[in-house]
């Protein structure tokens, strides 16, 4: 079907969306302030960014916010995802409603329905109101994507492992849970994405000087596209691919001699 | 399967899956991120939370102020007053800090989300202001705020291409309407916009007749195809890079191209915005005492003198004082400084509740446009 | 073989034995959305029956003023706009990202790697994302100056910015329903003398819906709320029912009114649902 064509498409694909980021890479090295003035290779922004503790806190409290979200979120979203395939249709249909719901509204409405609750709740605005906002949607990636791996799984294995004489905590624990952990790893790491990329939700339900990355981001762009941000943004790039090459990793370390997929 | 499983699909082993797991718990063990959030979430004692417009502190005064009194001074940001009081109103605590417009400082006033300021606390304040910012209509009782700076509305035009010099409102909109269409920009401010274009009607920047906005609604709507951006902070950017030509802005915005390109900015005849930004301590503020100090501290002469070269807004002290530290040309300037005949054609904003609801109609047909 | 048997075997305990996993596990999860996402929901409907009194205070007054205040064609042309953009971003995604990702899940080597690196650019903040394409429009940059065309500021930008910040959530869907397909199938069909066209219609087009249908929710969707892209990228000129809804929480200070807007979206927003998921259920029971 035109395989070339569809290989170009794909190079044309790739470039459209690498150039922003070559872009803010090749700024993050500019030796000079002004954007569109190329002045030399430098890495002083790097410097200046990691100098500057209002953008080193606003880095804290992401990764915070990201990495407890995540938490939570593997957590609800894996047992959310145990217990859904297998209930009554009646039941089973109106939470898989509920759950896309919460995946697919638009975050300005989210945000604001989010910050009138809390206000009316009394509850102040902050770190935790973040958090709390975020595990709302990831906790659905999370059950999406571990429940997708549980029933694409089958039961053949939790019935032998049945049939052997093993009860159900012991089942899940030796036989369910190994198998499903890659999955719940991918479901936390797109949480933690979601999370630490945040912004509309994290704009309306922040409090008083907890900045997250993205909203610190935002106050300073409105006055122009300075390198120090730039140098940020490949600071995040570099620490993400870590992160990513790490689970992978990990993951790897499966070795396709256990069992064959079924 | 098929060989190509994707590697999320593929099984873990034991040690694969403990050392994933192990990563992930140790990572958010649930105690130890309470406990990180908690100081996440506070500040350090003895700091300053300082809640701002953006680029309206002259970069060097954060350090000199943490040397001179030992706080450390956090920064937030916000892009219109507006926007301070949504955040406020909001539910958010912890600000000691902010800097509302006027007419935004008696609405949180109003709203009971400013604390008391205690001028005994500053002593530099009680000397060197200047006896006009004292008492000022929107704190009759100086008690909820203290002068920041203050400053016109008008444009900015770029001398050296647009060769008409306009002076009046009515010559900023045709020229922006013709030779320089898709090359003006306005402020992203409702009151400002409005406002203005009511002043070039004849009428008065805060008028809330139906009658009187729907004639500036009209105006507006004519002029919203020319525009090139509604910005309040990237105009400053395309005015120098010569994007824009023209720009409805604030004075201090139109001195700072000024000094980097042939520009003026022009209070126009038909009259305009005259504002005062003043220093609040919002309610719940975690430091006062941090935050009277920072307002005693930007009182001293030259650290004024320091902030006025650098925002090239008015400033509230004797102008005595402050003119042996500042540059002939920022002292002089018209833009920084104006005459006494300038400022008696300018109105302050004071827009009632109808107002405010009748023009938040008008940006919202006028962004459609 | 196993797996027949296993689907017929309905109910909780099966014949022989598995683990059941019961109802209760979900309630964590479930008390977190009643509490955190239907709650707020519930106040904003409430609110969108009150009333602004003053400059920032709320008037229960449980009426429809604003909505008659919506019922009106300055907002109606709002929300035909972002529904236009909304159809635009969708089918935008859906032209580019199909071919991409059926070359991904058919063709290519190393898939989960390529797979990765078009997520990559997504761990660069959003914003900065999308002030570099504030560059990359600039007339005085390079790229654009040589093709003569500004954009700066334009529709076109926004157009852009869309398809770029949307494009992977309407790829990632697309290759996973792909990547089950068993290619046999198509080769089979055009060794039996169907020309890849027709293969293409009756065999993978029908396969890959429930790709197409989530992905085209997954933009869809939340598109009908996007606001930041035409404030940087177009100059902020123009109102989408996002930047309504932000503009009443943050500068008119109009809660009840922008609860009543964020309700007309929620509302659009489940019947794109129901329409999608009806669609989605047919193609499951055509196609098993």
């Amino acid at each position: 079907m035109g395989r070339k064509a569809l290989g170009a498409h794909a190079l044309v694909v790739y470039a459209f969306l690498y150039l922003p980021i070559l872009i803010v890479v090749a700024y993050a090295f500019n030796g000079g302030r002004q954007t569109l003035n190329w002045e030399g290779f430098s890495t002083r922004w790097f410097g200046e960014a990691l100098r500057d503790d209002t953008i080193t806190s606003a880095l804290r409290n992401s990764l915070l916010v990201a990495l407890g979200n995540a938490a939570v979120a593997c957590l609800l979203g894996t047992m959310l995802a145990l217990a859904l395939p297998r209930m009554r249709r009646s039941t089973r249909i109106p939470l898989d409603a509920l759950v896309t719901m919460t995946l697919v509204t638009p975050e300005i409405v989210f945000g604001i329905a989010a910050l009138v609750f809390f206000s009316h709740a009394g509850i102040a605005l902050g770190l935790k109101t973040i958090l709390i906002a975020h595990v709302v949607f990831n906790a659905s990636v999370v059950a999406l994507v571990v429940r997708a791996r549980f029933v694409g799984m089958g039961r053949s294995f939790e019935e032998a492992s049945y049939d052997l004489g093993a009860g159900p905590v012991s089942t899940f624990r030796q036989v369910t849970l190994p198998r499903l952990a890659p999955a719940i790893v991918a479901g936390g790491l797109l949480a933690f994405t979601f999370s630490f990329d945040d912004f509309y939700t994290s704009f309306f339900v922040s409090g008083a000087g907890t900045s997250t990355l993205p909203l610190f981001i935002f106050s300073s762009l409105r006055f122009g596209v300075s390198p120090v941000i730039n140098a940020v943004a490949v600071l995040i790039l570099c620490l993400t691919v870590v992160a990513i090459v790490v689970a992978y990793l990990i993951l790897r370390r499966s070795s396709p001699k256990t069992l064959p997929g079924l | 399967m098929s060989k190509h499983e994707p590697v999320w699909e593929r099984p873990l082993d034991r040690r694969g899956f403990v050392a994933g797991t192990a990563a992930l718990i140790a990572a958010a063990g649930l105690g130890r991120v309470g406990d990180a959030f908690g100081a996440a979430e506070q500040q350090e004692a003895g700091q300053l939370l300082y809640y701002n417009w953006a680029d309206y502190v002259n970069p060097t005064t954060y350090a000199a102020f943490t040397k001179a009194t030992g706080i450390g001074v956090k920064k937030d940001f916000y892009a219109s007053n507006e926007a301070l009081l949504a955040k406020l109103k909001g539910g958010a605590r912890g600000y000691d800090l902010a800097v509302p417009t006027g007419y935004m400082v008696q609405i949180l006033a109003q709203e009971k989300l400013l604390q008391p300021i205690d001028w005994a606390k500053l002593p530099n304040v009680r000397r060197n202001i200047s006896s006009k910012f004292r008492r000022l209509p929107f704190d009759a009782n100086d008690r909820f705020s203290v002068a920041k700076d203050w400053g016109t509305t008008g444009f900015v035009y770029r001398t050296d291409k647009v060769k008409e010099r306009p002076k009046t409102w009515r010559e900023f909109f045709t020229l922006a309407k013709t030779k320089y269409s898709g090359k003006v920009t306005v402020l992203d401010g409702i009151p400002e916009v409005v406002g203005s274009t009511l002043v070039m009607l004849g009428y008065s920047y805060n008028s809330d007749s139906k009658s009187e906005l729907d004639a500036a609604k009209k105006e507006l709507l004519a002029l919203k195809p020319h525009l090139l951006a509604i910005t309040s902070t990237e105009y400053k950017q395309l005015l120098i890079s010569g994007k824009a030509v023209m720009g409805l802005g604030w004075n201090g915005d139109g001195a700072a191209v000024a000094a980097k390109k042939p520009a003026a900015y022009v209070v126009p005849t038909e009259g305009g915005e005259f504002w005062v930004d003043s220093y609040v301590i919002p309610v719940g503020a975690k430091n006062k005492a941090a935050a009277h100090a920072w307002i005693n501290y930007v009182y001293g002469a030259k650290a004024n003198a320091v902030e006025t070269s650098y925002t090239y807004y008015g400033t509230p002290l004797k102008a005595e004082l402050v003119k042996p530290y500042l540059t002939k040309a920022v002292f002089t300037n018209p833009a920084v400084f104006p005459p006494v005949r300038t400022l008696a054609k300018l109105e302050p904003n004071k827009v009632s509740p109808r107002g405010t609801a009748l023009r938040s109609r008008i940006w919202t047909e006028f962004k459609n446009a | 073989m196993a797996a027949v048997a296993a689907r017929k075997r309905w109910g909780r305990r099966a014949r022989g034995g598995a683990p059941s996993y019961p109802g209760w596990l979900a309630l964590p999860a479930l008390g977190w959305y009643g509490a955190f996402f239907l709650a707020p929901l519930a106040f904003i409907f409430a609110y969108s029956f009150a009333e602004l009194s003053g400059f920032a205070g709320v008037d229960f007054a449980w009426n429809l003023e604003n909505y008659r205040y919506l019922w009106d064609p300055v907002y109606g042309e709002v929300f035909l706009r972002t529904l236009g953009l909304a159809g635009f971003g969708t089918a935008a995604t859906l032209l580019v990202g199909f071919p991409f990702a059926y070359w991904l899940a058919r063709y290519a080597p190393a898939k989960t790697l390529l797979l990765l690196l078009v997520i990559l650019p997504f761990w660069t903040s959003f914003l900065i994302r999308t002030y570099a394409w504030l560059i990359i429009l600039d007339p005085d940059f390079p790229l654009f100056r040589a093709l003569d065309v500004n954009l700066l500021y334009s529709q076109r930008a926004i157009y852009i910015g869309v398809v770029y910040n949307y494009l992977p959530l309407m790829v990632l869907p697309l290759y996973a329903a792909l990547s089950r397909m068993d290619w046999a199938l198509v080769e089979a069909a055009q060794d039996l003398g169907d020309g890849p066209l027709r293969a293409f219609r009756r065999i993978t087009l029908p396969l890959s819906l429930p790709g197409i249908v989530a992905g085209s929710l997954l933009v869809f969707i939340p598109l009908t709320g996007e606001y930041l892209i035409p404030a940087i990228l177009g100059g902020n000129k123009t109102a989408y029912a996002g930047t309504l809804i932000a503009q009443q929480f943050s500068e008119a200070h109009d809660w009840p009114f922008g609860s009543a807007i964020a309700v007309v979206v929620i509302a659009g927003m489940t019947v794109v649902l129901v329409a999608f998921s009806r669609l989605a259920a047919r193609g499951e029971v055509a196609h098993g």
